[in-house]
Order: structure tokens, then C-alpha cells, then sequence
């Protein structure tokens, strides 16, 4: 009879908690904008200036969420999510899938196509849709070096024996799939996926599993197999470095851990079987994208500030504060733009580089896993038909994304 | 099997009886009822005012009126669409000067607020079955002539027979809105589509009965069955080593700390109890940073010449699994050197005396006497333990992400990813809902099994009201 | 000849008890070794060896910059982050422990229909994977307004509501206490109530310790689910979510000594009352798995 009782005045509570949602609307005139923590300041200054002049009834709320943390965190909860947010392109098929991004009207993709560089213009569409506004051109990475161990930073071997012979560290993400294509696409393999308008792959190229991906992976194993390698593509983590492949967003770590040794330049070469190769890169971008509207007034603000916070003035502001290469092509004409020793080793690399196109989370995982067999040495004694099946079931897991 | 069988069929025409009793109740209630009692079918609560019960009229008449709210403004709706998961669709509106999203039915919170629609809906069945019975209980006290319990014994019993209801209400709530409420809706996502292409609120999902379940099982490339079972295996082995390797550290650490002559007794237990007071994130992250290839030990390994070239700990699966049960030996030890002291001073002296003379040496008695009380003793603990282990979130997401993956894994899983971290990446970082929803339940099963077997052996449970 | 035995076992003992010393003092530095590691990270100079991983334990120069940055700098929320997570501790540790005494109490002192079924139901649901319902658990608190703004009573909310389940020790601890105390009271006319506060409560001081240390400590390693209701918005963070960002998201360059001062911070409150209450805790734990 208790135990009765018991569930009785519990499913009575029960029934009185699940009367509670009384949803707190979100407040409809703070408009939300996620961007990197240390582009907060920066954008509180810039997006309170643009809506007091232009609209007086929206207040903003700018939020600490880095470009990676961003992509998921809209997907799980859409409503919730910012209106305005950053995110690196290879977010960009997923978040138009999960109904995360919205559409630009003709006049804003006109308006982006004309002001900014056309890598940069391509990576915001999905067929003949635009869904972002880019903010930079310099989502790729190059070789940070200390000038004082590294005597030749053209190849890869020199730079290892250097490493080597001063017991320090040449840091590569072999184990990263954003860095893992360097040799591969510099031995020539290709790997692009396509998607359509609803965000979905429709299709993917390939070449791994060819003479050119055996070279490629070889590039990769025999980096790897050195005394000298370690794996890692943040600098302030690396506590022996004397070379890292890295990006323009660490340039300040960069120069805080080399002092006056601090370099930079294009990606080195690797040989393998005689023949020697430039390692390529991935050329990526950052944008700002707006959350599906339902409000007419706000949706015009999203725009209108999403508009501004990527056009040259703000961004010629992030490139001095962070040093983050603009995507517009009046901020790259800018003479400090041009002067900067890291954007110049990116632009060195430009000749040798993939526009990054969109990528599904499976390529990501597949290409880890692929990379992290590698750096713990599983291939080292392969022959070259062994490598070949080895990337023959890697480019299948990949075309499996698509067809899966 | 044939007497479970009948068991089983006992119990369920046990089940009918009672279904029938209870309508056969309801009716005579009705029928021998005064005008109070049958319109307090329909207002409940009614026949409670009149007869000046005024807290149960009060809460009866309250329920009604709220669930009726509460159907008509919220709950109707979604279990309306809950067999179909909503079928309007999202699109975009482009006829203005700038695309507008009109958002159509929430596949997601159809399912939630469809469940919980259901649940309100039995528990207001039952809150009404209850009106009735109190019905019947008036009817019989007026004939018997005897006085109606007041207000004022009803809250006196909810202090006194009653209190355990009382003590249990809040908990049960709790345990029933935060904890059944979202099982049972993870479990009905195992039979949808509810995945990274099929994400509300802009996508539907739908219902696909057990196609989640065949795709697991299937070993194809599509299949996840192989990795299952790998993961599975080092859960096992994994859980294993962190209970019963920590156990028997800990019980060695306060023999030797216990053991007489020992002195500064305090200073030992203090200075290993001080790592529980950190918290784990930080120590964790800290070790993780500790073992990297070059971290701390590596560069200080090089640097005395004891290495030529660093060790990569965390880059095997084999010496990462080792890394991490070393690691969670440094943090579980102490908890178990804690609580096995307790023990050990509560082992009867007498005990140790007699074998003592019966000739017996320290192995001897640690293994006759020691040991098995131990077990006794900390059974149930082990067993929880163990379980908490199989489900261990903490200590190797923060150490290394269930790195490192492989190609021979599929699903993103790694050499050292429990099942409930592979969980958290295939949820989190994949939004493959279905999916981890049917890992889930297979999680959930073995480790319910696993324990509800060994619960029902042990002797401190079984013994329950003997130890009183 | 007798003698002689006595002397050689006491040598034995004694050597026994050296190799126990030594043991003992490796062990001690191990276990001793990340915390105090931790801490001379947490002192090294920001402004002159950078914020940054490095592979030297003792630091060239020690200063409080990492504290003053994340005391007193505009850019660092940290006073925010530990006042959130004191505030859940605080209410956590209030709130858990009363229902956990509740529940145990009920268990242990009642027997009543469903009482095993209750039991056996709470032991299979604890074994559910957790956060496989944390998407569920969001929504219905979103729906709540208990998400991202309202992030802290929404933690709370949750860690509370189904604290009842750990009523294990405690129960096993109950148990232990004669059920003659509870007739005699009976016999002389108190409630079942009255009981329970004014005689069981006085004599389980150890347990409900135990109980509000254990509830006190969990909300500081709370980085799952804390990620996940606070939802980007930073001010809803606990220490655990804000500082696992620092070592994890690569915009937070040059953060691993601030990483390191802060986790100290986080230490102290934990460690100070666990040193103080240390006695209560072995009490409770103990007594309470004697029961289980």
C-alpha cells in the first residue's frame, strides 16, 4: 500500500514538473554571435558600433566558441545555437544538412562573390547556392622553424637530420587528416567530395590507391619512422620544437617560442625512391554563417551584421589584432597584409595547394585512423603491394561516405 | 525451463485476476455509491470535499483540472503525431526579400513530449483509480459508522505509517522524470533513423523497426559487429584490472601502512589521500601531458641518458591500455587503502590469535581470514565498482580519448575507447543517435547481467535481514 | 634457544619494516609527484618562459603572474567559473545529501511493498550509460529554461534529482544502528518522524559527512554534461568545461601554466575540507560497506 502511495504522489509531482514548460522565449532582440575567444573584444567593438547606427533595437551577445566547437554545438540544438557564427569550411556540408545554415539571398551571394578571392568564394557554395560569408583566405598551414637549428628548411630529410642531430623535434599531424595530404597530394592523388545544395555528398574523387598514394604514404612513413618526428600541430604544447607544420593562427605562439630564431616558409620537399616531391597543402577558409530565421526584422540584422563583420574594414582589424589573412580582396591589397612574414610563407605555399572543398566527418575519422597506424609504425614494413591493399581500403572506407 | 514457463503464466493470469478484481471494484463502487461517489467519476476529488477531506479533494480536483490543461494545451498534440514522428516539413519561404525558415514538425520532440504525454496519461489513470478507491473506503467507513480520517490524519500519517512514502516521494520523482523518462526515450530511438541526415528540427525521422540492430550485427563493411566485440573485450579487460588490481594494491598499501612498528601512520594515508582531493580533470590532463612523447618523462628519460629515443607511450594500443590502468592504479589505490583500513581494524583479533596457535604463518592467515572477510564485506562495493568501471567516462576521455584509432576499427573507434566513450563520440561528435542508442542497450545489457548475477550470489546481500 | 628465535624474527621484522619504509616513500613520491609538479608549472613566469607546454619540472623563474591573470585580468572569467562551480557544489552537497538520507533512511528502517522491487529497479537503471540520454535530459530542461543562462540550477536540478540512487552506503551505515533504539522510542509514542531526526540522525554524523564530501566533490569534475547544458555561453561554465577547453581547443595558445594555477585553485577548497573531515569520511566508508 506505501509503495503505492509512494508512486502515486510521485506520478502527481511527476505530472506537475512536466507542466513546467513554460519555455523561456529566447529574447528576440539579442542577436547571438559565436566566434574564437580571441576575437570576442574585437567583435563586441565592431557589432555594437554597426547596430547602434544601423539598428538601434538589437543588442548583441558575442560568445567565446571556437570555430570547431561551433559546427557541433549547432547541430545538436539549432534554436539554441548563435545566429551568427564562425566556422572553418569543411563544417560547412554538415552544418547545411543538420539545417544549421541559411541560404544567402542573391544579393548578399553577388555581394560576397565580388568582394572576395574566388578560392575563397568557392568554399562558401554548395552547387549554385551561397551559404557564408568568408572572413579568411588563410585556413592552410606551412613550416614554423627555429633558424638557429634548421640550416636547410627546403626538404624534409635535411630538416629531420638537423632535428635530429640537436636532439629536437620536427612536428607534423601525420595522424590529421587535414595535415596527412601533403605528400599524398603532393605525389599527385586527388581526393575531393561534392555535395549538393541540401548538404548532402552526392560524390567523391579518389585516387589513394595508386603508385602515386604508395608514394604518398611512403612520404608519410618514412617522416614518421624518425627519431626526430613527433606528431602534433599546436605549438604551444610542443615542448621540443625546431620545426612544426602549423598555421597563420599560431604565428604569435610562433614567435613567443623562437624569440629571434622565429622563420617561416612553404612546406619543405620529401624524396622518396629518388624522386623527389613538394609537399602540398590544404587551402582552407574561416566564415561567418547565420542561423535559419523565422523573424523578417532579425533575419535582415543577421544579415546586414553578418554582411559587415566580413567585410575589408573588419577584417583588415583581425589581421592586425591576430594576424588572421583576410579573404577580401581589398584588405589583401592592404601594404601590412602584404608585408607579413607568415601570410608571404602561405602565399610561397599558395602555388602548391589544394583548395579545400568539403569534407564528410568520415574522411576525418578514416584518415586519423590511417595516420595514427602510421605514426605507431604498423606499415613500416610493408612492401609496396602490401601499402597499395592497405590504401585500397582506405579509399573504399572513403567512398563508403558517400554511397553509406 | 517448463517451470519457468509456468511461472510465467502463473504470473500473468495473476495479472488478469488482479485487472479484473480492480474493474469488478470499480463497478460495485459505482453501483453502491451514493450521488457523491458517482459524480466524483467524473469531478474527482468530489465525494472527498463533501465529506470535508479537504487536502485529498483539494489535490484530486487539482490533478483533474491540470491534466486537463495539460492535454489540451500541450499533450493531445504530440501523442497525436507520435505514431507517424510528425510528417510537415521544414522549407524555406524565399518569396520575401530574404529567405525565412518555416520550421514544420520536430520528429525529436514529438518522441520526448509523446512519452511523456503517455506517462502523464497512466499516471492520471492511476490518480483517478485512486479517487475511486478512496470512494469505496468512504462508503464502507460511513457504514461501518466510523469517523472519516481528517486532514489532519492524513498529514499525521505522512509523518508517521506513512513516512517512507514521504521520505520517497521527491526521489522517486526525480529518479522518474530525469532518469526512466530518458531511458525509455533512448531506447525508442534505437528504432528510428535518427542520425546526422535525419536531424531535426529541420529533418524528420522516422521509425525502422530493428534495422539499427541487423546493421550491428551485420560484419559487412557497413557492420559495426567486429569493432563491437573488440571494444566489448577491452571494456571487460579494462574493468577487470581497474577493480580488482586497485583492491588488492589498496588492501597491500594498508597491511604495510597498518602493520605494527610502522610509524607516521597519518602521514602515509595523508599524503595518498591528497590525490582524491584533486580533481581529476586537472590530475588526468596533467598525466596525459606527463607521458607525451615529449612530456615530461620522456625529456627527463633522454636527458639522464637512460633512452636514446622517447618512448611512445600513447602511441600504441597496448602501452596506451597498460599507461591507463597504471594511471587509474595512482588514483583508485588511495580510495581503496581508505576503506579496506577500516576494515582490516574491524577483523576480530581473536581470529588472528587462534590461528596463530593453530600454527598458521601471515600468508596463510591473510588468505584464511583476511581475505574472505574482505570479500564479504566489500562484495557489494566491488561489484558497483566493477560496473562503474565498465562505464569509466571520465578516466579515459580525459587521458586519451580512446586514442589511438586504427584502420582495423571501424566507427572511429580506438585502441582504448570503452564502449561508453566510443558512445560519447559516436553521440556527440558524429550524431549518429541511432546507432549509439543500440550500442547502449547492449552496454546496458551486459553489465546488467553481469551484476544481477553476481548480486544474487553474494552472501552479504543475500543475507540481508541477517546482518540486522 | 628461545631467545634466539625471538631475536632473529625481530631481525626479520625489522627488515621487513625497512623494505615497508622504502615502499612506502616511493610511493609517496610518486603519488605526491603530479601535485607538486602541478603547482611549480602554476608559479612559472608568464611574462619571461611564456604560457606554454614545457619539459622541465622545476621553473626558471617563479612569479604569481598566472594568478593575478586569472584573478584579476578583464579577459579572464575564472572568478565567474568558480563561482559557478561553488554555487553547484554548495547546493549540490545540501540537496543530495538530504535525499540520499531520505531514501536510505526509508530503505533501511521500512519494509514495504515494491521495497525490492524499488531496489533491484534502481540498481538496473544505475547501470544505464549515462549520457546516452543527455541529449533527452537537455531538452527537457530547454523546455524548462534550465539551458545556457539558466545552465547552474539546471545542473543542480539534475545532479539532485536522481541522487536518491546512491543510497547505497548509507543505507549499508543505517543498517548498522540497532532497530531496538527505534522500539523503545516507539514504545514511548514517537512518530516515525521524530525518530528519525532527533534519535538515528544524532548518531550518523560520519555518514551524512561522507555523503555531503563525496556530493561536494563530484560538480568539480562535472565536464560532460556541464559541456553540454551551458551550451556556449560562457558564463554558465564550471571550471571543469572552462579549463579543459584551455588544454584541448587549439585557440588557447600559451594557457597551460594558467591551466596549471587554476587547477590549483580548484584543489584547495577540496583539499582543505578533506583534510579536515578525513576522520568522518574513513568512518562513513567504512561503516558503511561493512553493510553495503
Amino acid at each position: 500500500m506505501k509503495m503505492k502511495k509512494v508512486l502515486a504522489v510521485a506520478l502527481a509531482a511527476g505530472m506537475v514538473m512536466s507542466m513546467a514548460p513554460v519555455a523561456s522565449a529566447a529574447d528576440d532582440n539579442v542577436i547571438t554571435i559565436w566566434v574564437a575567444d580571441n576575437m570576442v573584444d574585437l567583435t563586441i567593438e565592431y557589432a555594437t558600433a554597426y547596430l547602434e547606427e544601423n539598428y538601434p533595437d538589437y543588442t548583441i551577445d558575442v560568445q567565446a566558441v571556437g570555430e570547431g566547437d561551433a559546427a557541433s554545438n549547432m547541430i545538436t540544438d539549432v534554436e539554441g545555437g548563435a545566429d551568427i557564427y564562425a566556422f572553418a569550411q569543411d563544417q560547412k556540408a554538415r552544418l547545411v544538412s543538420a539545417g544549421a545554415l541559411s541560404e544567402l539571398s542573391d544579393y548578399y551571394a553577388e555581394w560576397v562573390a565580388e568582394n572576395n578571392d574566388a578560392g575563397s568564394v568557392a568554399a562558401v557554395q554548395n552547387g549554385e547556392s551561397t551559404y557564408a560569408f568568408p572572413i579568411t583566405s588563410d585556413n592552410g598551414y606551412f613550416l614554423y622553424y627555429d633558424s638557429s637549428v634548421i640550416s636547410d628548411p627546403t626538404s624534409v630529410e635535411a630538416i629531420l637530420a638537423d632535428c635530429e642531430a640537436a636532439g629536437k623535434g620536427f612536428y607534423f599531424s601525420v595522424d590529421n587528416g587535414w595535415y596527412n595530404v601533403a605528400t599524398f597530394f603532393g605525389a599527385g592523388c586527388t581526393l575531393t567530395y561534392s555535395a549538393d545544395e541540401s548538404g548532402t555528398y552526392t560524390e567523391c574523387t579518389i585516387d589513394y590507391a595508386s603508385d602515386a598514394g604508395v608514394v604518398g604514404m611512403k612520404g608519410l612513413i618514412q617522416i614518421a619512422s624518425s627519431s626526430a618526428f613527433y606528431a602534433g600541430n599546436s605549438i604551444g604544447d610542443a615542448t621540443n620544437v625546431a620545426a612544426i607544420v602549423d598555421g597563420t593562427w599560431d604565428s604569435s605562439a610562433a614567435q613567443e617560442v623562437f624569440g629571434d630564431n622565429y622563420a617561416c616558409t612553404k612546406l619543405p620537399t620529401f624524396t622518396v625512391d629518388d624522386t623527389t616531391y613538394q609537399m602540398y597543402n590544404f587551402g582552407g577558409y574561416k566564415m561567418l554563417g547565420v542561423k535559419p530565421q523565422t523573424d523578417e526584422n532579425k533575419a535582415l540584422a543577421c544579415f546586414d551584421l553578418a554582411q559587415y563583420l566580413s567585410d575589408a574594414e573588419v577584417q583588415l582589424a583581425r589581421f592586425e589584432a591576430e594576424g588572421w589573412g583576410p579573404s577580401s580582396l581589398t584588405a589583401q591589397a592592404d601594404e601590412a597584409v602584404q608585408e607579413n612574414a607568415a601570410l608571404s610563407a602561405l602565399a610561397e605555399q599558395s602555388e602548391f595547394a589544394i583548395p579545400q572543398g568539403d569534407y564528410p566527418d568520415d574522411y576525418w575519422t578514416v584518415s586519423e585512423a590511417l595516420g595514427k597506424d602510421i605514426v605507431a609504425g604498423t606499415y613500416n614494413d610493408y612492401t609496396d603491394e602490401q601499402l597499395l591493399e592497405v590504401l585500397t581500403d582506405f579509399q573504399n572506407q572513403c567512398l563508403a561516405a558517400v554511397t553509406g | 525451463m517448463s517451470q519457468q514457463k509456468q511461472s510465467l503464466s502463473v504470473r500473468m493470469s495473476k495479472g488478469f485476476t488482479r485487472i479484473g478484481r480492480n474493474i469488478a471494484e470499480i463497478g460495485t463502487t459505482f453501483k453502491e455509491g451514493d450521488w457523491t461517489a458517482k459524480l466524483s467519476f467524473v469531478i474527482m476529488g468530489f465525494g472527498q470535499l463533501v465529506h470535508k477531506q479537504f487536502l485529498r479533494g483539494i489535490i484530486f480536483l487539482g490533478t483533474e483540472l491540470l491534466f486537463i490543461y495539460y492535454m489540451v494545451t500541450f499533450g493531445a498534440e504530440y501523442v497525436s503525431k507520435l505514431p507517424t514522428l510528425g510528417t510537415v516539413e521544414t522549407y524555406v519561404d524565399k518569396s520575401g526579400k530574404i529567405p525565412l525558415t518555416v520550421y514544420g514538425d520536430n520528429s525529436f520532440l514529438i518522441l520526448l513530449y509523446g512519452i511523456l504525454t503517455i506517462f502523464v496519461i497512466v499516471a492520471f489513470i492511476f490518480m483517478w483509480r485512486m479517487n475511486v478507491g478512496q470512494q469505496r473506503q468512504i462508503q464502507k467507513l460511513k457504514e461501518c459508522g466510523k469517523n472519516l480520517p481528517t486532514t489532519r490524519d492524513d498529514l499525521k500519517s505522512l509523518l508517521n505509517e506513512h513516512f517512507a512514502a514521504t521520505l520517497l516521494a521527491v526521489p522517486n520523482v526525480g529518479v522518474f522524470v530525469f532518469i526512466i523518462l530518458p531511458i525509455i526515450f533512448m531506447v525508442c530511438i534505437a528504432f528510428t533513423n535518427y542520425d546526422a541526415n535525419h536531424q531535426p528540427p529541420t529533418n524528420l525521422f522516422w521509425w525502422v523497426g530493428l534495422e539499427n540492430f541487423k546493421n550491428l550485427f551485420s560484419t559487412g563493411s557497413s557492420g559495426y559487429g567486429g569493432t563491437f566485440l573488440q571494444v566489448l573485450a577491452w571494456t571487460l579487460v579494462w574493468a577487470f584490472f581497474a577493480t580488482f588490481l586497485n583492491f588488492f594494491l589498496g588492501l597491500g598499501v594498508a597491511i604495510m601502512i597498518n602493520k605494527k612498528g610502522i610509524k607516521f601512520k597519518k602521514l602515509w594515508r595523508t599524503i595518498l589521500v591528497m590525490t582524491i582531493a584533486v580533481p581529476q580533470f586537472v590530475s588526468l590532463l596533467y598525466m596525459y601531458k606527463m607521458f607525451a612523447n615529449d612530456g615530461l618523462v620522456n625529456t627527463y628519460l633522454l636527458k639522464w641518458g637512460l633512452i636514446q629515443t622517447y618512448i611512445p607511450f600513447w602511441t600504441y594500443a597496448t602501452s596506451s591500455r597498460i599507461l591507463i590502468i597504471l594511471i587509474n592504479v595512482w588514483i583508485g589505490v588511495p580510495y581503496m587503502m581508505l576503506m579496506t583500513t577500516g576494515i582490516l581494524m574491524n577483523i576480530p583479533e581473536d581470529l588472528y590469535e587462534s590461528a596463530r596457535i593453530d600454527g598458521a604463518n601471515a600468508w596463510q592467515m591473510f588468505r584464511k581470514i583476511t581475505l574472505p572477510y574482505m570479500f564479504f564485506v566489500l562484495g557489494p562495493y566491488l561489484l558497483t565498482s566493477f560496473t562503474g568501471n565498465l562505464n569509466n567516462f571520465n578516466v579515459i576521455y580525459l587521458l586519451t580519448q580512446g586514442q589511438p584509432t586504427t584502420m582495423s576499427m571501424s566507427g572511429g573507434a580506438g585502441g582504448t575507447d570503452l564502449l561508453i566513450t566510443w558512445l560519447y563520440k559516436l553521440t556527440v561528435n558524429d550524431t549518429n543517435y541511432r546507432l549509439a542508442a543500440v550500442i547502449g542497450i547492449m552496454v546496458f545489457a551486459v553489465t546488467a547481467i553481469i551484476s544481477l548475477v553476481v548480486y544474487r550470489i553474494l552472501p552479504s546481500v543475500r543475507d540481508e535481514e541477517g546482518f540486522q | 634457544m628461545n631467545e634466539k628465535k625471538l631475536r632473529s624474527k625481530s631481525g626479520h621484522d625489522r627488515m621487513l619494516n625497512t623494505i615497508i619504509y622504502i615502499v612506502l616513500i616511493l610511493m609517496s613520491i610518486i603519488w605526491l609527484f603530479p601535485f607538486v609538479g602541478l603547482v611549480l608549472q602554476s608559479f612559472r613566469s608568464y611574462a619571461t618562459e611564456y604560457g606554454g607546454m614545457v619539459a622541465y619540472f622545476v621553473p626558471k623563474e617563479f612569479s604569481l603572474d598566472n594568478y593575478t591573470w586569472l584573478l584579476t585580468d578583464s579577459g579572464s572569467s575564472f572568478p565567474r567559473w568558480y563561482l559557478n562551480t561553488l554555487t553547484i557544489a554548495i547546493f549540490v552537497a545540501i540537496i543530495n545529501t538530504i535525499m540520499i538520507v531520505a531514501v536510505a533512511y526509508a530503505l533501511s528502517r521500512s519494509r514495504f511493498a515494491g521495497r525490492t522491487f524499488m531496489m533491484q529497479l534502481w540498481l538496473i537503471l544505475g547501470m544505464f550509460p549515462g549520457f546516452l540520454t543527455m541529449i533527452c535530459l537537455y531538452f527537457l530542461l530547454k523546455q524548462m529554461g534550465l539551458t545556457q543562462a539558466g545552465a547552474i540550477p539546471g545542473l543542480i536540478l539534475v545532479t539532485c534529482a536522481s541522487s536518491g540512487m546512491g543510497y547505497y552506503v548509507c543505507k549499508g551505515y543505517f543498517d548498522t544502528i540497532p532497530k531496538a533504539l527505534d522500539e523503545a522510542a516507539r514504545i514511548d509514542g514517537a512518530s516515525n518522524a521524530r525518530i528519525m531526526l532527533t534519535i538515528i540522525m544524532p548518531l550518523t554524523k560520519p555518514i551524512i559527512i561522507y555523503t555531503a564530501l563525496t556530493a561536494f566533490m563530484a560538480p568539480w569534475c562535472d565536464y560532460v554534461f556541464a559541456s553540454y547544458v551551458a551550451f556556449g555561453y560562457s558564463d554558465s561554465y564550471n571550471v571543469a568545461v572552462a579549463l579543459t577547453r584551455w588544454v584541448w581547443t587549439n585557440d588557447y595558445q600559451g594557457y597551460y601554466t594558467r591551466f596549471c594555477a587554476g587547477g590549483v585553485l580548484v584543489a584547495i577548497p577540496v583539499t582543505i575540507l578533506f583534510m579536515c573531515l578525513q576522520k568522518y569520511y574513513v568512518e562513513g566508508v567504512t561503516g558503511g560497506a561493512v553493510k553495503g
